[in-house]
């Protein structure tokens, strides 16, 4: 299962809609296989400082910071792809 | 109007501070004078205010001046402020990280020093901070290029 982790600071409208079409392609690709998480920065700060999280929002897949500002659906998408395909 | 003498006593910065804004583009007199010397509004007080303040927040020069920016703004909001603050914080909340690990290392290297008149040859704390740096050495080298070039 791949872990996505995506930062960002409460009451970040821009954010709140730009996760929004990006939480689809989790939906596409299966939550069986691909897991979403939304992180507040406010209260997991230190794990945010840990992984580099410097520009909010920004997202983390198992773990790495692989996107340090949202990427668009499709980089998203190939990113993700990526990784199921190498983890078969 | 002011000059730059009372605007810098009104707000305990010196007359250089002042001038040293000006050349980073952050604060302008509204005019000179005939004999040339810069006079400013109250406005210009205020922003200097903001400026201080701002600099004793920890806030850089560049960050002050995108504040500005958003200040002077009409379609800004509280949300773009409030996105230079967070970022700000993470940043500060880095280095405190940063700081605290530099805290514990040398924390380790004082308790190691036994404080008497030995030769700087035997100085415990210069031989660990030694071979430290030799093992980050040879950790470098044994890294592929790719990896240690990222780590630099």
């Amino acid at each position: 299962m791949i872990k996505v982790e995506a930062f960002s600071s409460p009451g970040c409208a821009k954010c709140a809609k730009a996760k929004y079409t990006l939480k689809v392609i989790i939906d596409e690709l299966g939550q069986d296989r691909v897991s979403w998480r939304d992180v507040n920065i406010l209260e997991e700060l230190d794990y945010a400082i840990e992984l580099g999280v410097f520009s909010p929002p920004a997202i983390a897949i198992d773990g790495e910071l692989v996107f340090p500002a949202l990427p668009s659906p499709s980089r998203l998408r190939a990113e993700l792809i990526k990784r199921l395909e190498k983890s078969r | 109007m002011l000059t730059i003498g009372k605007v810098a006593a009104s707000l305990q910065v010196s007359t250089d501070s002042i001038r040293f804004y000006e050349r980073e583009g952050l604060l302008s007199p509204a005019k000179k004078s005939d004999a040339g010397y810069r006079l400013y509004t109250e406005e210009a007080v205020r922003r200097l205010n903001f400026i201080k303040h701002a600099q004793q927040c920890g806030f850089s020069l560049s960050e002050i001046r995108e504040l500005l920016e958003i200040k002077g703004q009409d379609k800004a909001c509280c949300s773009d402020v409030y996105r230079v603050a967070i970022e700000k914080k993470l940043l500060l909340e880095s280095k405190i990280k940063a700081f605290k690990t530099m805290s514990q290392a040398l924390t380790k290297l004082i308790e190691i020093c036994s404080r008497d008149a030995k030769p700087l040859d035997a100085c415990p704390i210069l031989s660990a901070l030694e071979s430290s740096i030799a093992k980050q050495h040879a950790r470098s080298k044994s890294l592929p290029h790719g990896r240690a070039a990222s780590n630099r």
